[in-house]
């Protein structure tokens, strides 16, 4: 049966490569159509688009391209061309040397010092956690279908050892059957208002912050888990120093920047190996406008994370809402985490 | 003074009666410390990985090492101001044996909060960073307050002697002694009368500060935590401070009469030994008793948490240690050894008791760290369990090497035995 036609699957159509690039210049928009819209040189524009073709291809280096394109840009763009980023400075793996790039009219400073200078200003003045909001999550047990999720995304998201899991869910059945009923209650650190770890820290080095998440200085942190001790939810735990090497390659190459501190590789006894850690809201990403992870990935959309301060908030409302409730209401710690029964 | 030394007659020869018994006692603790340091280096290069803590139970045996170790070290206090403070006749000869087993206890119980870190490196940071707050923040200044009062009232209560041994010695010897009197040589009647009166007021504020902030402050670390209901009492910082004087007394009576015995090559005073076996029969019945009440009230309470705990530690499988150990050990047994006069004046048969005590108290210790964390803090998560691993033992039995090393050197040097007419 072995014909050229024998490896035409029946159902899937036969195209070859040219066919699916040329879908492709069919979808791509006419470069001269695109910049007649703005004011800058159309010609100048399709020029250097080419040749930044020819520089991926590698038929022109980086700095012939920025050699023969240097000027034209900054006559064209003036003071716009000359505050720009130069991409090449302090880059290792830029196609541009350093003589090149230094020769060149923008002269701003790397695309890292820009960057954090732009986030700064988002900022304000306090740094990480110093936002005006109080962050809080609402998880709706009725639409909690114990599948996980969040677990699983919070350790990717958080990059947490062996042994170590910032959100669990804590899975129950009751009764007997055919009359059984499951209870999944998803536990992430509650980032309670009046928190005991916070309390019984020798060295001050767990903390509330400004945004009402309970921060760890993991380069403070002696390690004597006292918080552990106090945790009235088994929020805590130890980085005993294992890791996921043996099962994934390279698992330990990055960390996740948990509380916006970029700690690089994990190594041997360097923090936070030995210290306590726990879920901080994803402190990093609500910093960049997002959800935490487990919110975002949750499947019926249980998890809901805002602003308790805001009485126009969506949390707001369902943590006042008549279904809502806390974990351990009665040991006076105010959580900021609300279930709705 | 001349006059003063050659009035006073002494013979001071510290150390060993037997030197074949001196050899075998360093070459056991010579063993220990070699076993310790094969564990601590395990320890230092694979972490905390080494031990068979989790997060669920992240306190184990250096915990309960460590609060034994300060309550040996507050009860031993205790039992010295007897002397030094409250100046019940003839306790006087025990005074210095207290003290200084309360200093290396004290010595040994952090090293033991040390090894305990996560961050060994980050120790000293409790005392550049500070929460109010914090019970254990509080203790770790309260622990080096209380050394210094310990210090402070050893040298009052030794320096007369040491002046003494000075001035009967030469060359290297004499500078030895002579740095430890800190230059205060004089050893008139003056002079002793204003070390007495010293010795005295470092005790009286010593004794607070033992009793409240040291070993009770201890017990409110673990009291403080709403999260852990069988500590969470008030009751139970006030036994905490029973059975430190419970294992302290029972430490200073086998000290006294192991060292009078094995070092002076003297003979034990019977008065002495009875008025310590009595004073240990009564903290025995004090600690029993509230160790009963602290049990009955939240098992009549039927608070479940509390309950499941007690079964925990009376059924689980770590039982035998509070039946044979704690129940056993450190109360019926030695109630027995001591329910005779004629072996309460017996010296062989009190250091059965007090070694019972020191033994079995060190399974109460045990019992109120584990415990606690066996039971979840909340439904749904998972069962602790725990037994130390070789590496928690072993380092463990260095750490104590550590301090039978220190205290032996100390007796066989210092004049820890009041020298001639001292005795009272």
């Amino acid at each position: 049966m072995s014909s050229a036609d024998g490896d035409v699957l029946p159902g899937v159509p036969s195209v070859g490569r040219e066919d699916l690039d040329s879908m492709v210049d069919a979808e791509t928009t006419d470069p001269r159509e695109e910049l007649a819209d703005v004011d800058a040189d159309t010609e100048l524009g399709v020029e250097m688009a080419e040749d930044a073709k020819r520089v991926a291809r590698g038929e022109l280096t980086g700095d012939e391209y920025w050699a023969k394109h240097d000027a034209a840009a900054a006559a064209e763009f003036g003071d716009a061309y000359r505050e720009t980023p130069n991409p090449a400075v302090d880059a290792g793996d830029q196609t541009v040397s350093t003589e090149a790039a230094e020769s060149m009219q923008c002269t701003v400073g790397s695309m890292d010092t820009v960057a954090a200078e732009t986030a700064q200003t988002d900022d304000g003045e306090g740094g990480i956690g110093a936002g005006d909001e109080k962050w809080g999550m609402v998880i709706d047990l009725q639409k909690c279908v114990g599948c996980d999720s969040c677990t699983v995304a919070c350790k990717a998201e958080n990059r947490t050892p062996p042994g170590v899991s910032y959100n669990v869910v804590m899975e129950e059945e009751h009764g007997e059957f055919p009359n059984t009923s499951r209870t999944n209650v998803p536990k992430p650190c509650m980032q309670c208002e009046n928190p005991p770890c916070v309390q019984v820290c020798p060295v001050s080095a767990t903390y509330k912050m400004d945004d009402g998440v309970v921060n760890i200085d993991y380069d403070r942190c002696i390690g004597c888990r006292y918080c552990m001790i106090a945790c009235p939810y088994g929020a805590r735990y130890f980085d005993f120093g294992e890791n996921y090497d043996d099962e994934v390659d390279e698992a330990s190459e990055i960390t996740s920047p948990e509380y916006g501190v970029d700690r690089g590789k994990r190594e041997e006894k360097k923090s936070p190996v030995g210290n306590v850690r726990k879920c901080s809201f994803c402190t990093h990403r609500l910093e960049r406008g997002e959800e935490p992870a487990c919110v975002e990935t949750c499947v019926g959309d249980a998890r809901n994370m805002g602003d308790l301060d805001n009485p126009d908030s969506e949390v707001a409302a369902m943590a006042d809402s008549n279904r809502a409730f806390q974990l351990k209401e009665d040991e006076g710690t105010d959580p900021n985490v609300y279930y709705l029964k | 003074m001349a006059t003063e030394s050659s009035r006073f007659k002494f013979d001071f020869d510290p150390g060993f009666q037997s030197s074949r018994l001196r050899i075998a006692w360093y070459a056991l603790i010579g063993v220990l410390l070699a076993g310790g340091a094969v564990a601590a280096y395990i320890r230092l290069t694979e972490g905390m990985a080494s031990t068979n803590l989790t997060s669920i139970v992240p306190w184990g045996a250096w915990v309960a090492f460590y609060i034994y170790f300060v309550g040996l070290s507050a009860g031993a206090f205790l039992v010295s101001t007897m002397a030094n403070v409250f100046e019940i006749e003839g306790m006087h000869r025990i005074d210095r044996d207290a003290l200084f087993a309360a200093i290396i206890s004290m010595v040994v119980a952090l090293l033991f909060v040390w090894i305990d870190l996560g961050r060994m490196d980050r120790m000293y940071f409790p005392f550049i960073w500070r929460q109010l707050t914090s019970a254990l923040s509080w203790e770790v200044h309260a622990y080096v307050a209380y050394i210094g009062i310990l210090v402070t009232e050893l040298y009052f209560s030794m320096r007369i002697d040491l002046a003494r041994v000075a001035d009967r010695a030469s060359g290297l010897r004499e500078r030895f002694y002579t740095a430890l009197t800190l230059g205060r040589d004089d050893t008139s009647e003056a002079s002793q009368a204003f070390d007495r009166r010293w010795l005295k007021r470092a005790g009286i504020l010593g004794i607070p500060l033992a009793i409240f902030t040291v070993h009770g402050g201890t017990g409110v670390l673990f009291a403080v935590s709403k999260a852990r209901p069988y500590w969470n009492s008030g009751l139970f910082p006030v036994i905490f401070v029973i059975s430190a004087l419970l294992s302290g007394t029972a430490l200073v009576m086998m000290i006294y009469v192991l060292r009078t015995k094995l070092f002076d090559g003297e003979s034990v005073d019977p008065a002495l030994l009875d008025r310590l076996a009595q004073l240990l029969i009564g903290f025995i019945i004090i600690d029993a008793a509230l160790t009963a009440i602290e049990a009955f009230i939240p098992l009549a309470s039927l608070h479940p948490h509390e309950i499941e705990t007690w079964q925990v530690i009376m059924y689980g499988p770590m039982s035998w240690s509070f039946w044979w150990f704690m129940v056993g050990l450190s109360w019926v047994f030695p109630m027995v050894l001591l329910s005779k006069k004629s072996w309460r004046r017996t010296p062989s048969v009190m250091v059965l008791a007090g070694l019972s005590v020191v033994i079995g108290i060190i399974a109460v210790r045990f019992n109120i760290v584990i415990p606690a964390q066996i039971l979840p803090v909340m439904e749904g998560l998972p069962h602790g369990s725990y037994f130390p691993t070789l590496v928690e033992w072993g380092s463990s039995i260095g750490i104590m090497a550590v301090g039978l090393l220190l205290y032996t050197l100390g007796a066989e040097t210092l004049p820890l035995t009041p020298l001639g007419g001292d005795h009272e």
